[in-house]
């Protein structure tokens, strides 16, 4: 504030200098100029007569000649000021008007608004920086989501057309540079309710020093980078950035998952991507010569993924110039027919347009169309507004690079757990992984599949806590979904899956259902909408979870829930001999899910109840690289 | 020679000797006491204001406080003077002129301030 009335009163100075010294003369002036009153008597005005005079002149109201009528003398003086103090005025306003219209000006006024609206926010939020077509389908999904954001790019064109937009929750713009620690702390980087920052920006030089001031702003803060190179990647993991994403690495993965894995390439796409959809068919892809065409920065990582996958490749590449192609590249333009020929188009099982240029890619597979009508044609779409072209195309898959990236940030920020779940998973064997894509399937059947994080705490569950604080509760009892025991046979309605264990340091894929719940405990759920909605209801209240975990409804007044509980005083014990039952039975079954198990839980906290020997057994069954530390893979998959 | 310095302090000294010219003399003595010079000071002292407002120093801060002090005590005096001659229709008495002059040696007070500040600015800066 302080400085947008600097600049407003330094650029104000001469023209407030010239109407004081303009009121004042004329002031003077009148006081001093001899009149007569309406009896023809001599009368001075005072200047409390003459400063009421000059007022409604200088401002054009003009009431008249007020008290008396004037002299000639008094008359020629007024004739001078009238003129003078109007153009004091319109001076004094049109500097007002040129300042307001002045490029720092606004936007020192711009960013003064912005800092008082980000500084009003008292809901999460997270910050996004760089609004290109990434960022711009990060902030549409997020704000679906009615979660808040706060936008800063340097390109005042891009937050114009932010401005433009319509979006369903707040969005704070800024258009300014956010390497400069400056904008991002405006931007809430230290503000109380800032739960991350996104960094988007084209240069990966930006997006570096963007996540290292952030850090050194604020420690704690989730940070989710993009950068293009793994040397850049390196550097912002360093220094604590809590998942970097490159774009070309990304897409190329994700590819190269579709042509490894199907069932994978369906989960991926399916948890990162927009909800409301049911899960897709995959693909079928047959094993064959796949060609790929262009090798830029995105067919070069193409290649190194579906290489490692011991997949067929040949190279298509316009530019001779270019360093490291492989063996066998042909060396000449996709887009026309004798290129793909030459490259043995009529052989290929499939064909990926890769380059740049969407019109490129489009022409290429087109073209392969006519050549090879049976042809797999995976399209890399380069820009969002080309989505209809695409669509019009009728391709196998097209992989729009903005959305991949976007879909990825925003299901890491809807349910953080799920970047270290895919990170695990993907390096599944397609058995597995389609066991895991049945299992989901199995619990989701034909609804539309949600996926949610439950934290084990008083505040997100303050049901289960207290229930935790008495008793022991399993996996199966509550994270299956509603449990009803009809003679001897458990079933389960609202169906849900806990996916994924965060405990500590340690992860665990799939928990086991004979597992105790433990307090801060942290799980990636799977289910339905209606799932979920339960889910989360039930946790938060006492009286719902007691009830589906009892199957009685204790009375919730206090005095009755006093009386009930004299009455069953019996019941706690009753449970816990359920408990040990049920553990028993499931000691067997333990050994069968150590592959998933960590350590660290495997060790403190549910072995407790097996007796010495097992454990002895346990720890030799156990593989060391079973037991990952967070951000490790399970390399034996 | 700054002719910005010059004028800035020109009017910063004008303002207090006006006002001590106005103050001078006995407080309910209205011979001693001109309404032009009480006009004058209250006009010198808003362009002065006006030519210290948009300094980001600290020194600068204060310079502002001290010359809004003064417009503010130099504009009740004129306020008390004006109502008392047109409103309440009494010709100025011993009373209400003490009390303009008390003001205006509030005034007086925060317009010495103000040139003690500038005189140690002067001092401080070394050529």
């Amino acid at each position: 504030m302080s400085s947008l009335f600097h600049i407003l009163f330094r650029r104000l100075r001469s023209p407030l200098i010239v109407l004081v010294a303009v009121y004042s003369i004329s002031i003077l002036g009148f006081v001093l100029i001899p009149g007569v009153d309406d009896q023809g008597a001599p009368w001075d005005m005072s200047f409390f007569h003459a400063f009421y005079f000059v007022s409604f002149m200088a401002t054009t109201i003009g009431f008249g000649e007020i008290p008396y009528a004037f002299t000639d003398t008094q008359r020629f003086w007024a004739l001078i000021t009238m003129y003078a103090t109007v153009v004091a005025w319109l001076y004094c306003i049109g500097m007002l008007l040129s300042i307001f219209q002045d490029a720092v000006f606004r936007q020192q006024l711009r960013i003064n608004s912005f800092r008082r609206r980000v500084g009003n926010i008292r809901e999460p939020f997270y910050i996004v920086c760089g609004y290109g077509d990434t960022g711009t389908q990060l902030t549409r999904s997020l704000t679906n989501e009615h979660i808040l954001c706060v936008v800063i790019d340097i390109d005042e064109n891009r937050i114009t057309e932010l401005e433009g937009d319509d979006f369903k929750s707040p969005v704070f713009a800024l258009c300014a540079d956010a390497s400069q620690s400056e904008y991002l702390e405006m931007a809430g980087v230290t503000h109380r309710w800032c739960q991350g920052m996104v960094t988007l920006a084209n240069d990966d030089t930006v997006n570096l020093t963007v996540a290292i001031v952030a850090q050194l702003l604020n420690p704690d803060l989730r940070l989710i980078a993009r950068a293009e190179t793994p040397e850049a990647e390196a550097n912002i993991l360093s220094f604590g950035a809590n998942e970097v994403i490159n774009p070309f690495e990304t897409f190329a993965s994700r590819l190269a998952l579709a042509i490894r894995s199907p069932s994978l390439y369906c989960l991926y796409d399916w948890m990162t991507g927009i909800t409301h959809q049911v899960m897709k068919e995959p693909p079928d892809l047959e094993p064959g010569l796949w060609i790929i065409s262009g090798f830029g920065r995105f067919g070069n990582s193409l290649y190194e993924h579906l290489d490692d996958e011991d997949v067929e490749l040949r190279v298509i590449e316009s530019d001779r110039s270019i360093r490291d192609l492989p063996a066998g590249t042909v060396i000449g333009r996709a887009t026309e027919a004798a290129t793909l020929r030459k490259a043995g188009i009529k052989e290929a099982v499939g064909i990926i347009a890769g380059t740049n240029v969407d019109a490129n890619n489009l022409s290429i597979l087109m073209t392969a169309f006519e050549e090879n009508p049976d042809l797999f044609r995976v399209a890399r779409q380069n820009e969002d507004k080309n989505a209809h072209l695409f669509e019009a195309a009728h391709l196998n898959m097209v992989m729009q690079r903005g959305s991949v990236i976007s879909n990825t940030i925003f299901a890491l920020i809807k349910t953080p757990l799920l970047g270290d779940f895919l990170r695990i998973v993907s390096r599944f064997k397609n058995d597995r992984a389609n066991e895991l894509v049945s299992s989901i399937i199995g619990v989701v059947e034909n609804d539309i599949p949600e996926l949610w994080e439950l934290s084990i705490n008083a505040e997100q569950t303050p049901a289960l806590h207290k229930v935790l604080q008495n008793q022991q509760l399993l996996v199966s009892d509550i994270l299956y979904g509603i449990k009803t025991v009809e003679e001897g046979s458990t079933n389960y309605q609202k169906k849900s899956l806990p996916l994924f264990l965060r405990r500590g340091d340690g992860n665990v894929i799939l928990p086991e259902g004979n597992r105790f719940i433990k307090e801060g405990d942290r799980y990636l759920m799977c289910g339905s909408t209606a799932a979920r909605d339960c889910m989360i209801h039930s946790l938060k209240n006492i009286n719902l979870l007691e009830y589906i975990l009892t199957g009685e409804d204790k009375p919730t007044g206090w005095v009755l829930r006093k009386l009930w509980e004299r009455r069953h005083n019996k019941y706690n014990s009753k449970i816990n001999v359920v408990d040990d039952l049920m553990i028993e039975e499931s000691q067997s079954d333990n050994d069968l899910d150590n592959e998933n198990t960590d350590k660290n839980i495997a060790d403190k906290a549910d072995n407790q109840l097996l007796d010495e020997k097992k454990q002895l057994e346990n720890q030799k069954k156990k593989h060391p690289e079973d037991y990952l530390p967070v951000k490790d893979i399970n390399k034996e998959d | 020679m700054n002719s910005e310095k010059v004028i800035f302090a020109f009017f910063i000294v004008l303002a207090l000797t006006l006002n001590f010219g106005f103050f001078l003399g006995g407080m309910d003595n209205a011979s001693h006491h001109n309404i032009y010079e009480l006009y004058a000071a209250l006009v010198v002292s808003l362009i002065s204001t006006i030519l210290k407002v948009g300094d980001r120093t600290h020194l600068g801060a204060v310079f502002l406080a001290t010359s809004l002090v003064a417009d503010l005590q130099l504009i009740a005096a004129a306020v008390v003077w004006g109502y008392t001659e047109h409103v309440s229709g009494t010709s100025l008495n011993g009373e209400t002129l003490s009390i303009v002059v008390s003001l205006s040696g509030g005034a007086l007070l925060a317009n010495i301030i103000s040139v003690i500040l500038l005189v140690s600015e002067t001092i401080t800066v070394r050529r």
